[in-house]
């Protein structure tokens, strides 16, 4: 499509012009409605890049292990994450190159899938608004805009904050879907019922820290996870130090989270990783009116303070 | 005796929950709330301190562990306390503008107010883990916090939910 | 060989018998989010699903596992205790012949000479496997490529065909023809019913597409460990544990003491090659430091190493780690690019 080789064009720019050595983004992916990063070193790969409905990936991850100039396709939430990873030093700003994209939302493939009761997807093409569907006993076609991910229907910044081009025009702001609905919701319920609830979802987990790794503010060289002096939590799968791991990722990431939803994507277990990193983020605005990722100015809320923070709930 | 390291305040933890905690007279069965109360150096432990010595009487559930400032309590050590079986957990600092090292609990009371507030939407009882500001000189209060935090937590019953179980 | 043949609509009755002598693990679930779970009446069973999310590997070589336990606490002395291992006779219903052939492969691991993984073997030993071969097999699954099938009869004692209104059987085992005998779902196979079954094989067969010279990967790898193809291909590896954790194959793991206190346990864990944790050494040296050489490690593992050590590439070509890897890493793209690389002189 256009954007794709509005993209290649870019790239082509960059290398010619010496102003990067490596450039980020994504390629086709191997099985129907899955793209894949891509990291390309010179103009004559350039034709690899594409832009798709499928690029979920968040690419800011692989900047901070980087020391050379850079370029990154980002769209909307992946912009704000490098934001952040600015603002931590992770990354310098003359160091990357953003390749703005205004996002339409990227689909959910889970969804999907469960609309299609478990049949395989064979094929899958892409037009502007619509993807059809092929597998063995079906052939579908279906509006892009009913099957976003939960995190790009509650996204208000589609439209990348800082760029250094924009590969196309700006889209319309606008959440579809309230992002704290669910947590208000969830929030209404007994204690007893949250608990249930919140271990359930957990129960599933397999400890396979994908949803840590997907993540571009888990960037710690020792994870608490792995540390065994001290232990803080065991190996194995026991609620307790699974709820723990739970509490305390979304405890780190408390200010930091800009809701891009890849480690939700990432997890295999389909757990409901947005329940708990939407309450953050809905406390994070309302006890110290901050929101993650839009300025590179303002000071991340857990590393400074107001002598007038709220304290009600102290003695 | 000064905790200042990670193993330290672990092993401290770990040899509270496993010690006995002194029963009422006659009544070795019934269940008694542990408590573990995080105190900074400078403010509450020194409060604790005047408690002590000005011979107010309070329950004998809670065990102190003295950290050098309210802004070095992280959520893994209180979390901590309710895997290995506490029943309720204090944290206490300075009050906002007398902190030792200036800024240690204006810090803290961020990381409190997030902390408290996800423990509560997750299901975690109101009342098992609580926060205040007690200066050296308010022994009373500290009693009275003592007080008020060991009778709260007998009301929930022993905790059960993040206490980890054999494989 | 001998066939036997049993009505769909046998099998509820079927399972509900088994359910009373036996321990009976089956699919259960929904769509993708299938697990092999213990059932405790047919009705619970789902086959009409892909393959199961978590690979069977589970029942025999748990995520975790408790080795002894110990309390130093009581004043009349240490206790150490061990968990006994039970006699309980266990089937697996509707297990996938690559998830059936892992079985086998796993047995090279913990059930080798001159070592024994006694909580592995137990369960084994003790356990019948009843597979349900693929009609209608992924595009992501390559079994034939690793020298499976859908229809392999590898790691099974019974192998269930779906013919439309009946499975035919393979008995292949005598463990599978005491269960043949046990059960009168079970009945004589007819031939019309034979027939189709070898129809269902050989279209499931050739549907497997394309397939990959797994033998010259492992010859290729040889020469390949310095090579700067492994900086480019692990360039986007997450360095999570899916793909490890997901592969009925892997089995490394981890033993560690979870102390609460005056009294603990022992537990081994999965562990996963992917993380860097997994070869740190107390000294801090790591001697697989970055993803390159941890994701190097993974493929040189299951197409070199583990042929050199046990005759067979340790994998099953399943699929799950292509299904499952968040960045789409697919490792018969690493495959093939490993067959079309060339040495840079």
């Amino acid at each position: 499509m256009d954007t794709s080789i509005a993209i290649r064009d870019i790239a082509r720019k960059l290398f010619d012009e010496k102003r990067v050595n490596l450039i980020i983004g994504f390629e086709q992916g191997s099985i129907p409605l899955h793209s894949t990063p891509c990291f390309v070193r010179n103009a004559s790969e350039v034709d690899r890049l594409i832009w798709n409905a499928n690029c979920e990936n968040n690419l800011a991850k692989y900047l901070p292990k980087i020391k050379e100039r850079v370029g990154i396709v980002a769209k909307g939430c992946d912009v704000r994450s490098i934001i952040g990873l600015i603002k931590e030093k992770q990354i310098t700003r003359e160091q990357v190159f953003i390749i703005g994209i205004p996002c339409q939302g990227i689909i959910d493939r889970r969804k999907i899938e469960a609309r299609l009761g478990g049949e395989e997807i064979m094929e899958a093409e892409e037009e502007n608004d619509t993807i059809t569907l092929k597998g063995h006993n079906f052939k579908a076609t279906i509006k892009k805009e009913e099957f976003l991910h939960d995190s790009c229907q509650a996204c208000a910044h589609k439209n990348p904050v800082i760029y250094d081009t924009l590969i196309r025009d700006n889209v319309v702001e606008g959440q579809t879907v309230d992002g704290y609905k669910e947590v208000k919701e969830f929030e209404a319920k007994s204690p007893d019922e949250r608990w249930q609830s919140f271990s359930d979802e957990v129960s599933k987990c397999i400890r396979c820290y994908a949803c840590r790794n997907a993540c571009p503010f888990c960037y710690c060289q020792e994870c608490f996870v792995d540390s065994s002096q001290p232990q803080w939590i065991g190996k194995t799968t026991n609620l307790s130090d699974t709820a723990i791991f739970h509490i305390i990722r979304a405890f780190h990431l408390a200010g930091r989270c800009v809701d891009c939803g890849a480690c939700d994507r990432a997890c295999p277990m389909g757990i409901d990783l947005r329940k708990l990193s939407k309450k953050m983020e809905m406390d994070i605005k309302e006890l110290f009116h901050y929101e993650a990722g839009i300025s590179l100015e303002d000071v991340p809320p857990l590393a400074t303070f107001n002598p007038d923070d709220p304290q009600e709930f102290i003695m | 005796m000064p905790l200042s390291s990670y193993d330290e305040i672990h092993e401290t933890e770990l040899n509270i929950m496993e010690n006995q905690m002194p029963q009422p007279e006659g009544k070795a069965d019934k269940w008694e709330p542990k408590i573990i109360a995080f105190l900074c150096n400078w403010c509450s432990y020194a409060g604790a301190d005047l408690a002590g010595v000005s011979r107010l009487q309070y329950p004998p559930n809670t065990r102190i562990i003295r950290v050098p400032c309210s802004g070095r309590i992280s959520p893994l050590l209180i979390l901590r306390c309710l895997q290995h079986g506490a029943d309720g957990v204090l944290v206490s600092g300075c009050h906002p503008g007398d902190c030792h090292y200036i800024s240690g609990n204006y810090v803290a009371r961020r990381k409190f107010a997030v902390l408290n507030n996800f423990l509560e939407y997750l299901g975690i009882e109101k009342g098992r883990v609580q926060f205040a500001w007690v200066s050296a000189a308010e022994g009373k209060k500290f009693a009275q916090l003592v007080q008020k935090i060991t009778e709260d937590v007998r009301k929930l019953g022993p905790a059960t939910k993040l206490v980890r179980k054999q494989v | 060989m001998k066939e036997v043949e049993i009505a769909k609509t046998d099998v509820v009755s079927l399972l509900d018998n088994l359910v009373r002598d036996y321990k009976v693990f089956a699919p259960v679930g929904q769509n993708s989010f299938v697990t092999f779970q213990e059932i405790h009446s047919g009705s619970e069973v789902s086959l009409d699903y892909i393959n199961s999310k978590k690979p069977p590997k589970e029942i025999f070589f748990p995520q975790a596992e408790r080795l002894f336990s110990y309390d130093l606490s009581k004043r009349e002395g240490w206790r150490i205790e061990e968990p006994a291992l039970k006699e309980q006779q266990s089937i697996i219903f509707g297990i996938r012949p690559c998830d059936a052939r892992s079985l086998v492969l796993l047995d090279k691991v913990f059930d080798g000479k001159p070592y024994q993984d006694p909580y592995y073997t137990k369960k084994r030993k003790d356990t019948s496997i009843i597979a349900l071969g693929c009609n209608q097999p992924c595009s992501t699954c390559f079994c034939t490529s690793l020298g499976g099938g859908p229809f392999s009869q590898d790691g099974s004692d019974l192998l269930l065909v779906d013919i439309g209104e009946k499975y035919t059987v393979q008995v292949l085992t005598e463990k599978g023809e005491r269960l043949a005998k046990e059960h009168n779902e079970f009945k004589q196979a007819e031939p019309r019913s034979l027939s189709l079954m070898q129809d269902t094989i050989k279209t499931a067969e050739s549907s497997i597409k394309p397939k990959i010279d797994v033998q010259r990967v492992i010859e290729k790898l040889d020469s390949m460990f310095d090579d700067h193809f492994w900086d480019l291909v692990s360039e986007k590896c997450l360095g999570c544990a899916i793909c490890t954790y997901l592969c009925p194959t892997c089995h490394c793991f981890d033993i560690t003491d979870e102390v609460m206190g005056q009294s603990g346990e022992r537990v081994r864990t999965w562990d996963s090659c992917a993380f860097p944790s997994f070869t740190l050494e107390a000294s801090g040296v790591n001697p697989r430091p970055a993803n390159k050489e941890r994701y190097r490690q993974r493929i040189m593992h299951k197409f070199n190493y583990f042929v050199a050590n046990h005759g067979m590439a340790a994998c099953v070509g399943c699929g799950r780690c292509i299904k499952e890897c968040p960045v789409n890493l697919d490792i018969r793209v690493v495959l093939d690019s490993i067959l079309n690389h060339q040495d840079a002189r």
